[in-house]
């Protein structure tokens, strides 16, 4: 008799990179179970607003659940203060909003990323209970082991840490950095299971807000 | 042929079935599953069956929730759901599978829940009967609003949605996936079918096709492969009866007694139970132990 | 008014409108909310609803790996307090970050150092900076290393069981003179004067205290911390990244050191380490 569990793995992907004057968030559109595929098209990212998404593998009940959370408070937000609520903003609250399940978590593997008040690109990496911080690119979901190698191999800057301080952003432009999501995506759909059938990209740019397109990936 | 399901001659059996019966006008506005065969499910301990579903003391991991279902009783096996052109059709057995015995054999698991949806259960009976009754208190409230909106599919999804995920989170499970198909006719660009699932920790989707428990690995494989937004109601009907022919084949814990709902702009329509036609009479069949020599 | 006024100000951040506006109100009618603190902020976080909440954190944690936090340690000598730091976090075997701020900066004149669960520690030392900034407010005067340090304790202390994980090193100057308290999830807390907390913490230990000596001056103490770390993060899987020192005095603390592992590496041993695995005897 198999014993009943409050949580559920349902696979997928995200990375982000923030640039200078553009980021871009993409997220894997399977759901899985076990060894079974529930959906081909489910998207994990949130739109936020035209400044801040947010992209969660994990669980898929509780990423409905705090995107909704998510969404409510962005809302409300905006009533009381009259302005969209901001990157680093919501990437604070969502951290706390993380921590508040600390004791039932949230099985939710986030990244907050948009663009910040200079219009520069901005990244948030979280693990479940609402540890984060802010980086340059970042990847999460179950092929990050293969991933995130990669990008620290196309991206990595000093760190933020180091003293004297030395640039920490990338430098890659806009059209490379989509160039490296692709290709990661393809890569992991390749070994990971549960990545695969698409993947969303969304760019944002102050110019041009949220554009989004749609990669095909294996389907197999 | 399937001595356990024996059906009443007025139902029609095999492929051309087009039996469905409008409940628009009839006076009951649900898929009637209480009326057609009265269940009383047996307290289980009373009951002398050698088989109980589970041994499990309602032990359960990541620290032993109180009490609830840790293990379902009466179960109910896949739904299946697919788009067409006009709407949707959703279709299932009606096996109240009690363990593996084969219980209850007039079990309704798709309910009419307006003019416009259908919802299908596969999973515990009881708990499903349970999201009856919430989904009815949901209709009369709407109906006492009398202001000429209803619920449309995809709000009465995203409604079990927060049902199945509130109730996980109290380490009290609904033990059902659910089907919620229909028409949603606010669109502005005309109808729009849809079809959504959730299942018993909140994880929900929407597609064209949907199958539940065996199910996703008996049938969908059929939808991805046949299924069409754009394909007519007799090809959809066809298509959704090879898949429960399939179905009945290969799931042991199924009957060949099935339910085929619609959905489209005239309303919901849900059909009188009926059999597929099988074959078993194939020649390696006839005599078993003839190929397989040195097994009795 | 059984409010709750002591949150991270952010509005609608337990579901009800108006909160953060209520709790300022509550301030402002002079609501003793700091011994409440505990309680209060207790009932927000929800708890599932299991028989063994330790059984069940357990297996949580198991599922979800948190990031954890590593080699940390802290001195007092003549010329003030040093706090030095790796910056590595792991997720089970997984390196989840190398660029984890682990001093958290309370305000200009106090630190916390952050071991065990980062989000535990980064959580609750944000939610001290308030406790103190509030303290501030209200007794026009700053509040002393022992008093923030006792608050953290507390806050430690009411979740006892609960399965929270920090190690964490309060540290700062007040009209006393310099100070450092080691505090724990378990609620222990302990005044000292050296310290070194986390899985490296024995490593950092070793050289620490073969080189300490309590009139350094500040370039030897802040070496000495520096030297620490870099062979903790040498010896453990889990410690690494960048090795940051800080240096406190009576005008509050200042970043001294922000340097690559790599790049120590290098610095210290510039033809190779003895026990490296690329010398041959």
């Amino acid at each position: 008799m198999s014993r009943w569990s409050p949580y559920d793995l349902n696979g997928g992907t995200c990375i982000a990179i923030g640039g200078e004057g553009y980021c871009i968030v993409a997220a894997s559109t399977r759901l899985s179970t076990g060894f079974s595929i529930l959906t081909a098209d489910k998207s994990m990212i949130l739109e936020v607003n035209d400044k801040c998404l947010i992209a969660s593998a994990g669980f898929d009940g509780d990423r409905s659940q705090l995107h909704k959370v998510l969404t409510f408070r962005s809302e409300n937000y905006e009533h009381f203060h009259k302005k969209p609520m901001s990157c680093p903003a919501m990437a604070q609250m969502l951290g706390n909003t993380l921590y508040y399940k600390r004791f039932f978590p949230y099985y939710t593997f986030n990244l907050c990323a948009g663009l910040d008040d200079q219009g520069r690109g901005c990244v948030y990496t979280y693990d479940a209970i609402g540890s984060h911080e802010r980086v340059g690119y970042s990847c999460q979901g179950s092929g990050k082991d293969l991933v995130q190698p990669v990008l620290d191999n196309q991206l990595k800057a000093p760190s933020i840490l180091e003293l004297p301080p030395k640039v920490a952003v990338t430098s890659l432009s806009q059209a490379e950095a989509i160039e490296t999501v692709k290709i990661a995506f393809s890569a992991a759909s390749e070994r990971d299971i549960y990545t695969g059938d698409a993947v969303e990209i969304f760019i944002l740019t102050p110019e041009h807000g949220v554009q989004k397109e749609i990669l095909p990936l294996r389907r197999d | 042929m399937i001595p356990h399901c024996q059906l009443p001659s007025h139902i029609a059996t095999g492929p051309h079935v087009s039996p469905f019966v409008s409940h628009n006008e009839a006076g009951a506005p649900y898929g009637d599953h209480r009326s057609e065969d009265v269940h009383v499910p047996a307290n289980p301990a009373s009951v002398p069956f050698a088989v109980a579903p589970s041994t499990d003391k309602g032990e359960v991991a990541m620290g032993e929730p109180r009490k609830h279902t840790t293990t379902p009783y009466v179960t109910g096996n896949s739904v299946l759901a697919i788009k067409y052109k006009d709407g949707v059709l959703m279709a299932c057995d009606m096996l109240g599978a009690y363990g593996s015995t084969k219980r209850y054999k007039s079990v309704q698991r798709i309910i009419r829940v307006n003019d416009t949806t259908i919802v299908g259960a596969s999973g515990e009976i009881s708990d499903f009967q349970y999201i009856s009754n919430l989904l009815e208190e949901l209709m009369t409230q709407d109906f006492c609003y009398d202001d000429g909106c209803t619920m449309t599919p995809s709000e009465i999804h995203a409604y079990l949605c927060r049902v199945m995920y509130n109730r996980r989170n109290k380490m009290d499970p609904l033990w059902n996936s659910l089907v919620v198909a229909g028409v949603d006719k606010n669109g502005k660009e005309g109808n729009k079918s849809f079809i959504g699932s959730v299942g018993m920790l909140g994880t929900s989707y929407t597609d064209s096709h949907v199958a539940t428990s065996f199910g996703n690995y008996l049938s969908r494989p059929l939808f991805r492969e046949f299924q069409r937004d754009d394909m007519s109601l007799e090809e959809a009907v066809s298509l959704m009866q090879e898949a429960l022919r399939v179905l009945f084949y290969r799931d042991k814990t199924s009957i060949n007694k099935f339910v085929l709902a619609k959905v489209d702009g005239e309303g919901v329509a849900i059909s009188k139970p009926f059999a597929l036609d099988t074959k078993w009479d194939f020649k390696a069949f006839m005599n078993p132990s003839k190929h397989a020599v040195g097994s009795w | 008014m059984a409010v709750s006024s002591w949150r991270m100000d952010v509005p609608g951040l337990d579901g009800k409108c108006g909160q953060a506006s209520r709790a300022a109100a509550d301030l402002a009618l002079g609501q003793d909310a700091l011994l409440t603190n505990a309680e209060v902020t207790q009932a927000n976080f929800p708890l599932p609803a299991v028989q063994n909440l330790d059984h069940f954190g357990k297996k949580v944690e198991d599922l979800v790996k948190p990031d954890h936090g590593t080699t940390t340690l802290g001195f007092i000598f003549k010329n003030g307090v040093i706090i030095a730091v790796d910056s590595r976090a792991s997720q089970g075997s997984y390196v989840s970050s190398q660029t984890v701020k682990k001093v958290i900066e309370i305000n200009p004149y106090l630190l916390g150092t952050m071991a065990g669960g980062a989000a535990d520690c980064a959580f609750w030392q944000r939610n001290l900076g308030m406790q103190c900034r509030m303290f501030e407010l209200k007794n026009k005067k700053r509040i002393t290393v022992c008093a923030a340090s006792k608050m953290l304790a507390n806050t430690m202390y009411s979740y006892k069981g609960m399965g929270l994980s920090m190690g964490s090193m309060v540290a700062g100057w007040d009209p006393s003179g310099p100070a450092i308290y080691y505090v724990d999830s378990d609620g222990q807390r302990t005044k000292g004067t050296i310290f070194s907390v986390g899985s490296g913490s024995l490593y950092a230990y070793g050289v620490l205290d073969q080189g300490y000596k309590w009139d350094m001056d500040i370039e030897t103490a802040v070496e000495l911390g520096q030297r620490a770390i870099y062979h903790a993060q040498f010896r453990d899987a889990v410690s690494g990244g960048t090795c940051s020192v800080y240096h406190i005095t009576q005008s509050g603390w200042v970043k001294l050191r922000g340097n690559n592992h790599y790049d120590l590496h290098y610095q210290y041993y510039p033809d190779g380490h003895a026990t490296s695995a690329n010398s041959v005897i």
